[in-house]
């Protein structure tokens, strides 16, 4: 009997537990910074070496610094499996404690924005996300530095035409993208510069069922006959394509992709036949520099990092990214402990740092990381920066930087996204809008 | 009229005035088809003779083929990696006959179907806690298979055949005659087709449920790693392959689920069919895309005058 | 002793068609709707109700719709999912279209249309039987999931093609949207759940639910003694899409807030599914203790090694989840492939006997 009674306590106490852990009390000196990753599911590939940089950078912050000034970063991995559905949870989840969300999903990022005003927590989606929430007038809570989607295809297109949209009129522009609010993301800004500029686009949808079957797509490509391919494509999408685009004999160098398409992983299952491949990047990888060196030494070494080194995933692209990514975050972090002079920063005061930094030249000089990351500042009304991006192409091993930095035409760009956000506050009355009077 | 036309006239016309582009999706199709088929029969093996409708064939199909890429990324020669892969198919065959379905014999239909969506859910995060989630390059070469591709120019055109989807058509041609030869002429192929026909009658002659059922397990589990093979050597390897499962059960329905040769035609023949439609209707007419139902569609329309399917063995299932 | 039915006589027919015959059954309903009506509300937390409450409530009602057509009336469907997606896209059409529309009418309404639909794809059902059925309606899994895809109106040509919930108010009160409370959220589905809940136990103790039962049991014999097979297969089409709808039409509008395609494809009728089996076939309880277990096995597997101090990487978390609920599934079939409202069957006969079983 009394046996009987202390496995029904202990079932109590265990069926209790969950219940009482999502206010767990936080350190007193720490800050947590949730990522809402996947390391698991058809998205895996690509998400795995973005997430295990964002890690190893906060890593060695917290071994080489011992945290930032003295505040040690909590990260925490909540996994999704690019699922809507458990994204939310997981937000849901971790909304008392964090001091940030980064959603790493379009679709989950279209759930949580519009509980980030009621919340009040801000919502870093870096080079994702919607390319409106550029618009910090509307989207108060929202950032996507350094560049934006729209920022993106612009850039593509403007690297492809030599630099004059108008060398375009008459061509046609196959847009392959991931049948998800991600990849559907540029059409907008693509069909309206095709307009002006006189060339087709054919928006070609790849559902997440045929990302390795993409034949059908590839077929369609043939008989287009399109000049130039752009793909916004994603996870075990990118790899599916560029070997079809190698069956298929579809010239490499007119085949570019968007940032997330440029993963080293993708274009090493057909090597050299995968020569001639570009992608834009708003990153650029490189092993030397004083921060990778950091995060080799304290990290990697160290033994503390998930990488799989035997495949080079540190010299990798995505790898790489991720780190930037942290860095962006982190230095977002520390504006605001500078400005409101504290140390352990609440969501609200690292809202006001994420709209305030400043990463120019030498600033990234002194973080280590001059070169992988071109230099941009956000403002109030602008959570984006524009930081511009490299074309970086495939040479049969690796990728490397084939343009200078290239710059988005703003004009036909907030024009759109001052329309998109106007639609998006008024579809979703009442929308609370800042006048960005500071 | 001008619907009319677009759907009636205009896409036989393109047929006609680009025939190489024709050609090339035929065999397009016919290659998906290939694949369809060897799943179709997967699934129709086992239902044939435990009545169970097998959801794990799917990731049946991941895992033989992970676990060959695993074993060889771990050191392993591929051509070792190959004979121990498919001891794993007949350590889990085993396993799946001991734990899953001996304690459900005779239960419904359905009980059995929800323990196979149970095993799907299993083997997905065994494999990818073994494993990992990431893509992985199949190891085509190592295996031997060619990579390169055929190229004609008929009509002034041009057609390109991979040597790899060669290989994965005759592949599969001997993998269905060996298995044919197996079911029709040895002692234990007769006693699955027994068991198949009739439990009672099998069992009281003294066939051996259990003997069989790993045995069919087994070779489904060989037919997936044949499958694996060839449909990682086009996209690489991940949990992404799963959904092709689903591609599998329109075939069933259109080639009734316990025909072979069913199973064998209507893989063809939705390969072939979905693709045409695809490129030729889909495309330019629906938005594309129309591959993810036109199968269900074709298989949905054909059992609404023909309910055993079109190589129904008998009038089974029929209101 | 608890459970005690001696002396509860029956003394009329009515008393004896009551809901409830046993005395003891409605107070058990009773300390639980006391429960889900004063307690959680008083004690759950934001991540309780959005985690825990609200989709225990809204998959048990997505399960019961599905437990009508394949528990009461033996029609297999893996197209669930997408009738939810028809209700969905169904309310929200009505509300952008009539935006002075009461929300509940909306819903009411939305029910209709999937419904409709589901009617359409139950017509195979006149023809072929059993899995043959069963695949048949992943067509209509599979073709609607692309109709929300492709179909731009749909979403009011939104460009990320993606359903978003404005804010909704009904009597001054917001219910559903970003700026509604998660305990307005919870009220609104749990009187609807259990009105739905209400309609269903009566239908299915009625004339219509023993039309069905008997199409189940034996359709010939059915057909024999003069049922319309056509008519009750339909009619259960009908009525389980139309609960499926409605429940469609809560999970986006009171719980997700946005949703895109992908959402409603086969997964989600998967997990229905599950819920429905593991909970018992042919049991209006069984709904709910099966959406317990799923809904809430994620979530103690996700805490529980935290809570106790053990520190494992969240992508093993989401793989051993993956596995053991896949153990689960494998390991309650083999159990009580009755599924868990035989369980509490079981224990309910033996509260009655208690404590001379013999």
């Amino acid at each position: 009997m009394r046996a009987l009674y202390k496995a029904t306590l202990l079932s109590a106490v265990l069926a209790a537990a969950p219940l009482a852990l999502p206010g767990a009390a936080q350190a007193e000196d720490s800050v947590v910074l949730p990522n809402l990753s996947y390391r698991t599911g058809p998205f895996a590939a690509t998400g795995i070496p973005l997430m295990n940089g964002q890690r190893d950078y906060i890593a060695m912050i917290n071994a080489r610094d011992g945290g930032l000034n003295g505040v040690k970063l909590d990260y925490q991995e909540c996994e999704t499996g690019y699922d809507t559905a458990k994204g939310v949870e997981c937000y849901e989840k971790l909304k008392s404690s964090s001091a940030v969300t980064q959603p790493w999903s379009t679709g989950i990022t279209l759930q949580v924005l519009p509980k980030t005003n009621v919340d009040k927590i801000p919502l870093l989606a870096p080079g994702y996300g919607f390319s409106a929430m550029q618009d910090g007038k509307t989207f108060q809570w929202a950032y996507n530095p350094p560049a934006s989607y729209w920022d993106g295809a612009d850039m593509i297109l403007k690297n492809i035409s030599g630099g004059n949209l108008d060398s375009l009129k008459g061509k046609k522009i196959v847009l392959l993208h991931l049948d998800a609010p991600y990849g559907k993301e540029p059409i907008p800004l693509l069909e309206n510069l095709g307009q002006k500029h006189g060339f087709t686009v054919v928006p070609i949808p790849v559902g997440v069922k045929e990302m390795q079957n993409q034949s059908a797509q590839w077929l369609q490509i043939r008989r287009e006959k399109p000049d130039f391919v752009l793909m916004w494509g994603w996870g075990a999408m990118n790899a599916g394509a560029i070997t079809e685009a190698v069956k298929t004999k579809y010239p490499m160098d007119q085949f570019v992709g968007i940032w997330w398409s440029g993963f080293d992983g993708d274009l090493k299952l057909v090597g050299d036949q995968g020569k001639g491949y570009r992608s834009i990047s708003w990153s650029y990888p490189n092993s030397e520099a004083p921060v990778m060196k950091d995060i080799k030494k304290y990290v990697v070494d160290a033994g503390q990092s998930l990488i799989n080194q035997a495949e080079g995933e540190f010299d990798s692209v995505f790898y790489q990214r991720g780190a930037m990514i942290s860095m962006i975050l982190v230095e977002g972090l520390r504006v605001a402990q500078d400005h409101f002079n504290t140390k352990v920063v609440s969501a609200d005061q690292l809202r006001w740092g994420l709209e305030n930094m400043k990463l120019d030249d030498a600033r990234l000089k002194a973080l280590g990381a001059e070169g992988m990351l071109p230099p941009f500042a956000t403002t109030c009304a602008d959570h984006t920066g524009h930081s511009g991006a490299w074309m970086l192409q495939w040479n049969g091993t690796k990728f490397e930087k084939s343009s200078d930095l290239l710059q988005a035409d703003r004009g036909e760009i907030d024009g759109l996204v001052e329309k998109a956000a106007k639609d998006y506050a008024a579809a979703n009355q009442p929308w609370p809008a800042s006048e960005c009077k500071m | 009229m001008e619907l009319a036309y677009s759907i009636l006239v205009q896409p036989f016309a393109d047929m006609v005035g680009a025939p190489d582009f024709l050609i090339q999706v035929v065999w397009e199709g016919l290659v998906s088809g290939v694949l369809y088929a060897l799943i179709a029969l997967g699934f129709v093996l086992i239902y044939k003779s435990s009545r169970i409708f097998n959801f794990a064939q799917g990731i049946m199909v991941v895992f033989a083929a992970l676990t060959l890429v695993g074993l060889h990324e771990r050191g392993v020669p591929a051509l070792l990696a190959l004979p121990l892969t498919l001891l794993v198919m007949l350590a889990l065959a085993v396993a799946i006959e001991r734990v899953v379905l001996r304690p459900l014999v005779n239960q419904p239909d359905i009980i059995l179907f929800m323990a196979t969506i149970g095993i799907t859910l299993f083997l997905v995060g065994f494999g990818e806690l073994i494993f990992g989630g990431e893509n992985k390059r199949m190891i085509t070469s190592e295996l031997g298979i060619p990579t390169g591709s055929f190229e004609f120019e008929p009509f002034g055109g041009f057609v390109s055949i991979e040597q790899g989807d060669v290989t994965t058509v005759v592949g599969a041609i001997v993998l269905v005659v060996a298995l044919l030869a197996f079911l029709n002429r040895s002692k234990m192929g007769r006693a699955i087709r027994a068991l198949g026909d009739d439990h009672q009658a099998a069992l009281s002659v003294g066939i051996s449920l259990s003997t069989i059922w790993v045995l069919v397990w087994f070779i489904a589990g060989v037919i997936a790693l044949a499958t694996g093979i060839v449909w990682g050597a086009r996209a690489g390897v991940s949990f992404a392959l799963e959904v092709i499962a689903y591609k599998a059960l329109p075939v069933l329905m259109l080639g009734g689920l316990e025909s072979v040769t069913g199973a064998i035609v209507g893989g063809l023949m939705i390969g072939i069919l979905e693709k045409l439609f695809e490129i030729y209707w889909g495309q330019p007419l629906l938005g594309g895309n129309t591959e993810a139902w036109f199968a269900y569609m074709l298989a949905l329309l054909v059992l609404l005058f023909r309910p055993q399917g079109l190589f129904g063995e008998k009038i089974i299932e029929r209101v | 002793m608890l459970y005690r039915i001696a002396g509860q006589y029956k003394t009329s027919y009515a008393a004896d068609h009551a809901l409830f015959p046993v005395r003891q059954d409605a107070w058990l309903l009773g300390v639980i709707l006391l429960f889900a009506f004063v307690v959680f509300p008083l004690t759950a937390s934001d991540f309780t109700y959005q985690a825990l409450l609200i989709p225990v409530l809204i998959y048990s009602l997505a399960a019961l719709g599905l437990n009508i057509l394949t528990g009461y009336a033996g029609q297999l469907s893996l197209g669930t999912g997408a009738f939810m997606g028809v209700g969905a896209y169904a309310c929200y059409k009505l509300v952008s279209l009539f935006p002075e529309m009461n929300l509940l009418v909306a819903i009411a309404l939305s029910g209709f249309f999937s419904a409709a639909v589901g009617v359409a794809f139950g017509l195979p059902s006149l023809r072929i039987k059993g899995f043959y059925l069963a695949i048949a309606t992943l067509a209509a899994q599979f073709f609607l999931v692309w109709l929300f895809q492709k179909w731009r109106w749909l979403t009011n040509d939104n460009a990320s093609v993606a359903i978003q919930v404005p804010n909704i108010d009904m009597f001054g009160i917001t219910v559903a949207g970003p700026n509604a409370r998660s305990i307005t959220q919870y009220f609104f589905v749990l009187c609807v759940v259990c009105l739905m809940t209400w309609l269903s136990i009566n239908i299915t103790r009625g004339r219509i639910g023993r039309i069905w039962k008997s199409v189940r049991d034996m359709d010939i014999a059915a057909e024999l003694v003069g049922i319309n097979l056509m008519k009750a297969k339909l009619s259960a089409f009908f009525v389980s899409s139309y609960i499926v709808g409605v429940a469609g039409a809560l999970f986006v509008f009171l719980w997700r807030g946005a949703a895109e395609a992908n959402l409603f494809d086969i997964p989600l009728s998967f997990r229905v599914l599950f819920i429905a089996i593991i909970g018992g076939l042919g049991s209006i309880l069984g709904n709910y203790l099966g959406a317990i277990l799923i809904v809430a096995l994620p979530v103690i597997i996700n805490t529980v090694p935290a809570a106790i101090g053990i520190t494992i990487s969240p992508s093993m978390v989401e793989h051993l989840n993956t596995m053991s609920i896949g153990a689960l599934i494998i390991g309650f079939l083999i159990v009580e492939p009755a599924g868990l409202a035989r369980f509490w069957a079981v224990i309910r006969e033996k509260l009655i006997l208690w404590p001379f079983p013999h």
